[in-house]
């Protein structure tokens, strides 16, 4: 290139604006070997396996599958003769299949190499506590055999060709089925190495050595009486329900990908992956919900088939069909059964475990910036807080705190006193965070650098050395976080000996953890890569930054004696990360876009177990007009993780910058947020038992209501509130379908809306419309403090909204918001029930459930009711007698807001007793 | 009950703190209300303060929010609208917000906000209270000095702007007497340039009369010695009107610059030789990327943890980085050759180039930052040229000496042409006026000194307008052949007196335009208008040109923060805008936030938000008298609350 053209494009370069995602820097289908032989099979188009000696041993079923036919001309066999593969099957309560296909090691031509089966994702007691034993299995004609599922299934495999049918054993209707289009192909592990693509893999400038040759599983998975699919996170969409992806009236589609990468700008409308990976999807239909999971952590493409992909002439109604294909690993995967979309996520989570139960502050306001700078800096983002009434939880640090990125250190020229500085923070009831990344500075002056080179704890290259990478330090190695040992090592470093300068108010933030290598292919580490026990890390880079996650997790754990439960923000997440912490869906853009694409984003976390997620309040790239800004924080309030980020290169954006009234309008963005605490942290609680996300679609409420299958705009949070964005500037007013036959009550102005039907809402500044159900209660705290450390004693506000019978209920759930001690007891659990005009307070938990508890001497100063005849003056309370009065009040104590509801004054119950408000 | 409860808590602390002032403990009817606020309170049937509702006085202060505006709670956290009062004897009163009461957090010096015992807050107002007298005390003794320095800048400013009105209005007067003496020259030269253009036609026709006469007679030797005797004056005179032309020229085009367009000029120039330009540049290319590594080293020597930060911006930095901009996909997405070359030049990477190279994207303004000034700027000045070649010949080259030199530098000695000349690149055609104002009122006043000086009897516009009259009288139209002395004479005069009258028309801008400037309502600032402030943060210097420009100074490179906007916040703020372009950010600017001072003074420069600065100035300008006089009853209302068991120490 002559230098006069270089400098020609480098001018061009600078004079355009930054680009966003770079699509060439990515391998699509057609550069992925094992996806584009998959994706361009037919069905029934390869040689099929039939099952043999199919046999029941310890409750479980174990089958060999052969292949039907002998092999045709041997020119076209490959190097090595197939080999039989093994299979099982094997029921879980409360609910699942587990079908697992895997090389049978025992055959002499075998390789020694075992393939990769993805450990500790599992719950690790799953079979002591789930497992059914199968007594028997039925043969209702020649080579079919079935046998028994929970809630009235069974399960049906059909032996020549192999293929497996979940349906309901009253009617025989199918359910699930696996390999019914015959696309199933499982690439044995070989010893011959043959020429050609198949092995060693260029793309772009990186070369992939693949020692082990091609391996990849793919295979045919559909949905039967559904209307729509969701769920395997993390893709970019403003599409609630997973668009086809191939088929009639589809062109240029990729599949859907899960592969952890960190991209640069990414597009808020596409199938390329994320950050994280769950390969779990979930199928919806008015009588019916189903899920299947396949755990598995190699690069996975998944295509939805529109219908009419196999015979466009012959369209199939009523049924989605998928295709799945994974770069390597071994086939373990779970059909479940439903029926409800409630009852999925329960067996899906029986099975990876609940989503933890976050310390309470962290469901407060976190207030991030790459980068709080210094100190001073810390103090005046603090003060500012204060100064506008603006309450907050936690204060984050990004990687510039840091000595030269050297993580659990600090720049002791910006940060000379970190330990004062927390402690400010704790005097007001904050918190901060502190960012933890994998990749490790190889500089031989970093403790731990050294004593993981030492330990030989450190990711090797194919060649057999450390893998030496490029991230934020440089040049840099990343834990091995795979090997338990290793993760053990890890997690002692925050200890508050290990970690200088870190406080018990200090928690963690892990980015980066796909993890990100700046020099590696689609930036990223080299799949042939090894890991602890041999394994390549095309076999679990998905579930690497889940490591990861989870040793941090368990380092706060350690450093609090096992009595605070730890808080670690992760990028990267798998199957399972709802047991260590929350994630964000990175960096988005400040455009609206984004703002809408974070609707469906967050709700198909929650459908999938990851339901304390959020997305960058305000947009992490580039700088939001403030109208966007002030939309963001109105609908980020309702997030279950509610944070505002930015890029080192943004315009500052703490929320009293952009005059007053934008103050005002997002200050009440955040107290709407801090007065529905006691709701979101009762949500939680339940999502940490049944797994029902926070932010949920419409149709989890209203599993019939067809209106609602696919819209990505509103949500609900929890079973009450119904929540509608405003994704466009300058908005006057958007449709807002409110489902159901109840009404239900704007939360604005009180006024009742009839449910079934859109309606045409207008659109104020000052909030988005929000509404809550007829026939529940919310439980609320209307005085907002410095942090929600200082509201622990306040008195607590019941919003009641009546529905058609004047019935309502709700319930609060609480404990410390810190500590472990709720799992033996201490908490406390309110149900409250409104029927016959009077309001009754029971305890929901179980009592006697162990021997700690929990107190709390909050009342209740204020209850407010919707749907109510407006003549009620007086009430008495129960026990005692107490009578007190009815008047008209307003929904929210906001300057200007009018009387509109009839309120309660002053029952002053305590929260914690049964009691009963009778209205006169 | 539970009210009883608190009030015995609260005067059990009050005892344990036991100040005798605080005698009068406050009720509840009490509690959290200014002084200003008793009497609203007074009444049986007490209004909400936004109108909204009414409540009794058992409604006050009763832990329940009845006026959402919160008038009925001003001593309780129940309404989130609400201010509590706290009279912090012995320090300045204080009012808060309600959600600060009883949060377990000591807000008031005086403890009052924390009732309900579960914290106990200690009265620290005293010495608090000190603290704060003796800040106010001194800030006092600040503002008295300063009001007076305030004072004598604006009589100053005063006298100095009556006498710039005066010599612009006399300007004026002048402009439009030599503006008509210039062109009754020019006039004059015209018509004596016609006559010589007429004489030497006609002696070209005498010549070749002479010429056929000579070769007619070309036997005659007598007749040749003469035509050769008359060919010799003919030599002479042919020349004059030749230097009379350019002359000519020469005054048209200063006509032309001084009505401002003389870019147009420099523009066309620029077009010839733009490919020559290029040629120059891709020569200099090495150049430039060593002096970025030049740079690169200072950041290693200034720098305490020099490692970190050359790690963090190292990706741009390298020279093979020029290479890799170019076929960075950002050009790709624009550009199908830029895309086909990325795949192959980040092929052709090293594994730790392609890691800096990905990393810049999150980082690369960062990067830039470092090297902006002067790849980043260097880079931008030929993306216009490729855009439109149409800058002035110069140009490259004295981006190049710019580099060396004070780039954006105060041109303080120079004289406007040289100005123009050397750096008219940086300031684009709508900036020529700041350009022109950079000049100091002493620079001009030198330069014009004795044409301006009135001493004598006679203005120098009268003595002009003799010795034109003079010329005019002298110069014989009907005398030929011309009068070669007295034509010069013409010429020479009115060069001068064009050249004199461009002078004072770019006075006369330069005055209006200054006059012009918005100096503050008492004109405070007019001092500011011919100073710059400056101030040193590690390796850079930041320096302040009110009304024309700040910059940061680096060495020999400069970038520029920001243009003169205006002043914002009633004067508290000077506001530069539109500076130096930021890498994947806005463009620069600078807020300057005034504070009074008994000096000039920049100090606190900081860059709170990338590529936004800040600073502030400390200066007497801003020291008016009002705020003296509401911070001398500041300390009178702190002094007179003290209480009367502790004497001032």
């Amino acid at each position: 290139m002559s230098p006069l053209l270089s400098l020609l494009l480098i001018a061009l370069l600078l004079t355009t604006p930054t680009s966003a995602w770079k699509k060439e820097e990515f391998r699509d289908c057609n550069q992925t070997p094992f996806c584009k032989r998959a994706r361009t099979r037919t069905p029934h188009s390869i040689p099929s396996l039939s099952v043999s000696s199919l046999s029941l041993s310890d409750g479980a079923i174990s089958a060999r599958l052969i292949p039907s036919q002998p092999l045709e001309s041997p020119s076209d066999s490959p190097p090595d003769p197939p080999r039989a593969l093994i299979l099982r099957l094997s029921v879980y309560t409360p609910g699942a299949l587990r079908l697992e296909i895997d090389e049978d090691y025992s055959d002499p031509s075998a390789p020694s190499y075992r393939r990769f089966r993805v450990p500790d994702v599992l719950l690790p007691d799953i079979d002591d506590r789930h497992k059914l034993y199968l007594p028997r299995v039925s043969s209702d004609s020649p080579g079919v055999t079935s046998f028994y599922l929970p809630f009235g299934f069974e399960a049906v495999v059909h032996h020549d060709p192999f293929q497996i049918q979940v349906r309901r054993a009253s009617n025989k209707e199918p359910v699930l089925s696996f390999n019914s289009h015959g696309l199933f192909d499982f690439e044995q592990l070989r010893t011959n190495k043959s020429d050609g693509e198949e092995w060693e893999e260029r793309f772009r400038s990186h070369t992939d050595t693949r020692p082990r040759g091609p391996q990849s599983i793919s295979f045919d998975v559909s949905f039967h009486g559904a209307d729509f699919v969701y769920g395997i996170p993390e893709h970019a969409s403003t599409s609630l329900s997973l668009r086809p992806t191939r088929g009639p009236g589809i062109d240029f589609s990729e599949p859907y990908r899960l592969f952890n990468l960190d991209v640069f700008e990414y597009l808020h409308e596409s199938p390329f992956g994320l950050y994280g990976s769950i390969p779990f999807m979930l199928s919806h239909g008015p009588k019916s919900s189903s899920g299947f999971f396949w755990l598995n952590a190699a690069e996975m493409q998944i295509d939805v088939l529109a219908p009419g992909w196999d015979d466009p002439a012959n369209p199939s109604s009523n049924r989605i069909d998928t295709l799945w294909m994974a770069e390597a690993g071994v086939v373990d995967a779970f059909f479940f059964v439903g029926p409800e979309t409630k009852n999925v996520l329960g067996q899906y989570l029986s099975l990876t475990g609940t989503p933890a139960m976050p310390q309470h502050f962290a469901v407060g306001y976190h207030q991030c910036r790459w980068n709080y700078r210094d100190e001073e800096d810390v103090d005046t983002v603090d003060a500012g807080f204060d100064s506008h009434d603006i309450p907050y939880d936690v204060l984050w640090l990004d990687i510039e705190h840091t000595d030269g990125k050297r993580y659990f250190t600090w720049d002791k020229t910006l940060f000379p006193d970190p330990v004062g500085m927390q402690k400010r923070l704790a005097a007001k009831g904050r918190h901060m965070v502190t960012i933890v990344d994998p990749h490790m500075k190889r500089d031989d002056s970093y403790w731990l650098h050294k004593e993981a080179t030492e330990k030989g704890y450190y990711v090797k290259d194919a060649s057999g050395r450390d893998f030496d990478g490029w991230c934020w330090p440089g040049s840099s190695s990343y834990p091995d976080m795979l090997n338990p040992e290793i993760r053990e090592w890890w997690s002692e470093k925050f200890s508050f000996e290990n970690y200088k300068g870190s406080t018990p108010s200090l928690y963690t933030w892990n980015d980066m953890n796909e993890p990100s290598v700046f020099n590696g292919p689609e930036v990223t580490m080299p799949r042939d890569a090894v890991h602890y026990g041999d394994v390549e890390h095309r076999e679990l880079h998905n579930a690497y930054g889940y490591y990861f996650h989870m040793a941090s997790s368990e380092g706060l754990v350690k450093r609090g004696e096992r009595k605070d439960r730890p808080f670690v923000l992760s990028r990267a997440f798998f199957a399972g990360t709802q047991r260590y912490g929350a994630i964000w869906t990175g960096d988005n853009s400040a455009d609206w876009d984004h703002l809408k694409a974070s609707v469906p984003m967050i709700i198909t976390l929650g459908l999938t177990g990851m339901t304390f997620s959020g997305a960058d309040v305000g947009g992490f790239f580039g700088n939001p007009e403030p109208e966007l800004l002030v939309r963001w924080y109105q609908l980020g309030a309702f997030y279950p993780f509610f944070r505002g980020h930015a890029h080192l290169d943004t315009k500052r954006r703490e929320p009293w910058l952009f005059g007053e009234r934008n103050t005002a309008l997002i200050r009440e963005a955040v107290h709407v947020r801090y007065s529905l605490l006691p709701y979101f942290y009762t949500l939680f609680r339940e999502a940490s038992t049944s797994g029902l996300p926070i932010m949920r679609p419409l149709w989890l409420e209203f599993p019939q209501d067809k209106e609602t299958f696919n819209n990505g705009e509103a949500f609900m949070v929890g079973p009450a509130l119904l929540v509608q964005g405003v994704y466009q500037a300058g908005e006057k007013s958007v449709s807002v379908y409110l489902p159901g036959t109840e009404s239900w009550y704007y939360l604005r102005n009180g006024a009742a809306y009839q449910g079934g039907v859109s309606h045409k809402m207008e659109v104020f500044e000052d909030s988005i419309p929000t509404f809550q159900k007829a026939g529940t209660i919310v439980p609320r705290k209307d005085r907002f403090r410095r942090s929600s450390t200082q509201m622990v004693n306040d008195p607590y506000t019941l919003v009641i909204a009546l529905n058609s019978s004047k019935s309502a209920e709700g319930e609060l759930y609480l404990d410390d918001g810190k500590s472990y001690e709720y799992e033996e007891g201490a908490f406390m659990h309110r149900h409250f029930i409104f029927s016959d005009n009077k309001l009754v307070s029971t305890n929901k938990g179980r009592i006697n459930v162990g021997k700690k508890k929990f107190s709390s001497e909050c009342l209740i100063e204020r209850v407010i009711l919707l749907g109510l005849s407006a003549n009620a003056k007086k009430a008495v309370i129960e026990p005692g007698n107490v009578e007190v009065d009815i008047e008209l009040g307003p929904l929210s104590l906001r300057a200007g807001s009018s009387p509109v509801a009839l309120t309660i004054r002053k029952p002053n119950v305590h929260i914690a007793d049964d009691w009963t408000i009778r209205i006169l | 009950m539970e009210t009883n409860l608190r009030f015995s808590l609260l005067i059990a602390l009050l005892c344990l703190i036991a100040i005798p002032s605080l005698a009068s403990i406050p009720s509840r009817d009490s509690l959290g209300i200014s002084p200003q606020d008793v009497s609203y309170y007074k009444a049986g049937v007490i209004k909400c303060k936004d109108g909204s509702k009414k409540f009794s006085r058992d409604q006050l202060n009763d832990e329940f929010c009845d006026c959402p505006d919160g008038t009925d709670e001003p001593g309780t956290s129940a309404c989130p609208e609400g201010k509590f009062y706290c009279q912090n004897l012995g320090h300045a009163p204080l009012v808060i917000f309600s959600s600060r009461v009883n949060d377990g957090i000591c807000d008031c010096c005086d403890g009052s906000d924390e009732y309900d015992g579960k914290v106990n807050c200690s009265n620290t107002c005293w010495e608090a209270g000190k603290v704060a007298r003796d800040k106010l005390k001194k800030k006092i003794a600040t503002y008295q000095e300063g009001v007076v320095i305030r004072n004598k800048e604006i009589e100053k400013a005063k006298l100095a702007i009556a006498k710039e009105e005066e010599e612009l209005s006399k300007l004026k007067n002048e402009e439009i007497s030599l503006r008509d003496l210039v062109s009754k020259l020019k006039e004059q030269k015209e018509r004596i340039e016609k006559a010589e253009k007429e004489e030497k036609l006609k002696k070209e026709l005498e010549e070749k009369r002479l010429k056929e006469e000579a070769e007619k007679q070309a036997a005659k030797e007598k007749e040749s010695i003469e035509a050769s005797l008359q060919v010799e004056p003919k030599d002479a005179k042919e020349k004059a009107p030749e230097d009379a032309t350019e002359g000519g020229e020469n005054g048209k085009k200063a006509e032309v610059e001084d009505e401002g367009a003389s870019h147009d000029e420099h523009e066309i120039l620029s077009r010839e030789s733009s490919a020559e330009k290029f040629a120059k540049m891709t020569g200099n290319q090495n150049e430039e990327i060593n002096s970025e590594h030049a740079e690169e080293e200072i950041d290693k020597d200034d720098s305490g943890h020099a490692e970190e930060e050359i790690d963090n911006h190292k990706s741009a930095k390298k020279p093979e980085q020029v290479s890799d901009h170019s076929s960075d996909s950002d050009a790709a997405d624009v550009h199908s050759e830029a895309q086909q070359h990325e795949s192959a030049s980040t092929a052709g990477l090293s594994k730790e180039e392609l890691g800096r190279l990905v990393a810049s994207r999150w980082t690369g303004e960062k990067s830039a930052e470092k090297d902006e000034n002067p790849k980043d700027e260097s880079l931008k000045e030929s993306a216009d040229d490729v855009a439109e070649p149409a800058e002035e010949e110069g140009n490259y080259e004295s981006y190049i000496s710019d580099m060396d030199d004070d780039r954006y530098k105060y041109k303080e000695e120079e004289s406007e042409n040289e100005y123009n000349g050397d750096s008219d690149e940086e300031y684009a055609d709508d900036h020529a006026d700041t350009a022109e104002s950079y000049k100091s009122d002493e620079e001009y006043k030198n330069d014009h000194s004795e044409e301006i000086s009135t001493t004598g009897g006679l203005s120098w516009i009268d003595k002009i307008q003799q010795t034109v009259q003079r010329v005019f009288q002298s110069f014989n139209f009907f005398k030929t052949p011309v009068d070669l002395s007295e034509s010069s004479r013409v010429k020479k005069e009115y060069d001068d007196l064009s050249s004199k009258l461009s002078k004072i028309q770019s006075r006369i801008h330069h005055l209006r335009e200054k006059l012009k400037r918005d100096f503050g309502k008492d004109k405070e600032f007019y001092s500011f208008h011919d100073q710059c402030f400056e101030n040193k943060q590690n390796k850079y210097v930041y320096k302040v040109c009110p009304f024309k420009k700040a910059t940061q100074n680096e060495g020999h490179s400069s970038t520029q923060l920001g243009q003169w906007d205006k002043f914002e916040e009633s004067y508290r703020v000077m506001a530069f805008s539109n500076g130096d372009r930021c890498w994947n950010g806005p463009d620069r600017s600078m807020k300057v936030r005034l504070r009074c001072g008994l000096k000039n003074e920049l100090t606190d420069v900081d860059e709170p938000s990338r590529c936004e600065y800040v600073a502030i100035l400390s200066t007497p300008a801003m020291c008016v008298e009002e705020k003296l006089e509401e911070l001398k009853q500041k300390l009178v209302d702190m002094s007179s609350s003290q209480p009367a068991s502790h004497d001032e120490l």
